[in-house]
């Protein structure tokens, strides 16, 4: 008898919740869910953009992800996100990705990329020939380029990754990674990447100007400043643009969302603090 | 007597049977339901991911597969043997540390540690079992690989071994504590039979107790061997994740489990790249599902 109530009631209580959540879906789609996934080079800010969105929007519900660049147009596509973000036009070919046609992108932000190392490194400035050697395996050891007598540890993001894939066009000119070795690993996630630089002090990585604090520094690349400032100046050149791709043109939350970050009071206020740029300020 | 047949016959009585027989039947179909689910799923589970996973033999040999060492999806080269080999090696080595000393900490709680410490050292070892499997990867990153580091003088300290060293902590409550149960539940006739014939302490751990634990500590190793090939997140933290033959333990590698989880967000539904993947979560599966039987066996034998 006891056990035949507890389990009445347990079917009951499933059959409401069950009930609940569907009207809870229901409800959702018609006041707005936004679903955002992909690059965390730009999580920082559409981390940053969604607090704020929500704040004016309360019954907009917005949950953000990130993954890799990648996993945004993708996400998308099959329909599991409302939002990608991805670090480049991904409606258009780059090397080793096709082209999403179906997809509408938005400019979003100037992303600048940093080489980055261990505060414990002397090493101040890597040139592009430097770079290239180093990430292919030529250079192994910090003296050579100014360092202490030390292996370098070349910590690479996995493929997939946005960064990854400006990062090779921009500072290493195309030039091809290694993909394996005794010094070399991947990582996943921007953040993954700052740990692992963090708690090395012969690493060697790059990650977005976002993520650069704590144990970790810029490195100048070809002898310029990796800052904004010269990123705008455009003496500084590893940098891309931030996009935030749609299935088809945006309708409904999605619009207002992507509205409000290319607004002039995201742009200039928590997307520049975030040391992102905004687009109207690159030529 | 009359009085109790007049209660057996009173219809009242009878209602209260009858829908008590109801109920009965009604909680049977319940649980058969329950099961017949869990079965569904557990069935539905193993057919879509290995239909998805054999996909891959489409476009890559079985031979690639299984015994190419080049991993490079990039340019279409999908070879698993570096994973398997990995994610074989990487068992074997916490096996190896993990065996001897959980069954170790189990002879001490079950046989040496006086009443006290075995009531500190049980809840102790349930409590590790509990810990999520990430906090053991982020202390693994951020203190075991530096002190690596400091203590071999490696460049990096990703590798087999920091991966097995997490999973050794992991797993040695598991089996620490089953094999405590195995070892307590051995009949103190035998632990009496064999003082009595002027063994000393140790004579009777290793000549009379273990032997006859033996079916349960093999379960207790399984179980743990279990665990740790379908870890994830504490091994994809420190394995390095790269996909070559390491030439020494502290060397940057990759198992399938750390494979998996790095790539399957990226990759596109329905591409080879995709079924490969899927095709190691099947190679996972099925090696789990032979360790179960084997424990199953193994009971049979024991019983």
């Amino acid at each position: 008898m006891n056990i035949m109530k507890r389990v009445a009631i347990l079917s009951l209580s499933l059959v409401a919740a069950v009930g609940f959540s569907y009207n809870g879906i229901a409800s959702a789609a018609t006041s707005g869910k936004i679903v955002v996934a992909g690059s965390t080079a730009l999580l920082p800010l559409t981390q940053q953009a969604a607090k704020e969105f929500k704040k004016i929007n309360p019954k907009v519900s917005v949950s953000v992800s990130g993954s890799s660049s990648i996993a945004g147009p993708q996400s998308v596509s099959k329909g599991a996100a409302t939002i990608g973000a991805v670090d480049w036009d991904a409606t258009k070919e780059v090397p080793g990705f096709k082209a999403f046609t179906d997809l509408k992108a938005h400019k979003v932000a100037a992303i600048p990329f940093a080489t980055i190392v261990n505060k414990a490194n002397p090493v101040k400035n890597l040139t592009t020939k430097q770079l290239q050697d180093i990430y292919a395996g030529k250079i192994t050891n910090w003296k050579e380029v100014g360092g202490n007598d030390a292996q370098i540890v070349v910590v690479n993001r996995k493929h997939g990754s946005g960064t990854r894939v400006n990062y090779q066009m921009k500072a290493l000119d195309g030039a091809a990674f290694m993909t394996k070795g005794e010094n070399y690993k991947e990582v996943g996630k921007s953040g993954e990447m700052v740990t692992a630089v963090d708690t090395n002090p012969n690493a060697l990585g790059y990650v977005d100007f976002a993520y650069v604090k704590g144990n970790i520094k810029a490195v100048d690349f070809n002898g310029v400043a990796a800052t904004t400032e010269n990123v705008i100046k455009g003496t500084y050149k590893v940098w891309s643009y931030g996009y935030l791709v749609t299935k088809g043109d945006p309708t409904g939350a999605d619009a207002e969302f992507i509205k409000y970050i290319q607004s002039g009071k995201f742009q200039n206020g928590s997307l520049t603090k975030l040391k992102f740029i905004p687009i109207d300020k690159m030529k | 007597m009359s009085k109790i047949e007049h209660l057996l016959t009173n219809s009242y009585e009878k209602k209260i049977s009858k829908s008590t027989y109801f109920q009965n039947r009604l909680f049977k179909f319940f649980c058969l339901f329950s099961v017949l689910i869990l079965g569904l799923t557990l069935l539905s589970i193993i057919i879509f991911v290995g239909r998805t996973g054999l996909l891959v033999f489409k476009d890559v040999s079985f031979q690639e597969f299984f015994f190419s060492t080049t991993w490079e999806p990039y340019d279409d080269k999908f070879g698993a043997a570096i994973f398997i080999l990995g994610t074989l090696a990487l068992t074997g080595l916490t096996l190896l540390f993990a065996a001897p000393i959980s069954i170790g900490v189990a002879i001490f709680t079950a046989e040496i540690a006086p009443k006290w410490l075995k009531r500190i050292m049980r809840p102790v070892l349930d409590l590790l079992v509990g810990i999520p499997s990430i906090v053991y990867g982020y202390l693994g990153l951020t203190v075991l690989i530096p002190l690596l580091r400091d203590i071999t003088g490696a460049t990096m300290g990703d590798g087999l071994l920091p991966a097995a060293i997490v999973l050794n902590i992991m797993v040695l409550p598991t089996i620490s504590r089953i094999s405590d149960d195995a070892i307590s539940s051995v009949p103190s006739d035998l632990r009496e039979a064999s003082y009595a014939l002027g063994s000393t302490r140790m004579q009777t751990i290793l000549k009379v107790i273990l032997p006859s634990a033996a079916p349960g500590l093999f379960t207790a190793v399984i179980l743990g061997m279990a665990r740790s090939i379908g870890e994830t997140m504490a091994v994809v933290m420190v394995i390095g994740n790269t996909p070559q033959l390491p030439s020494d333990l502290l060397t940057p590698t990759a198992v399938l489990t750390s494979n998996i989880v790095n790539q399957i967000i990226d990759v596109e539904f329905d591409s080879t790249w995709n079924h490969a993947l899927y095709m190691m979560a099947f190679l996972l599966l099925l090696i789990s599902n032979l360790l179960i039987i084997i424990i199953r066996k193994l009971r049979v034998k024991g019983a």
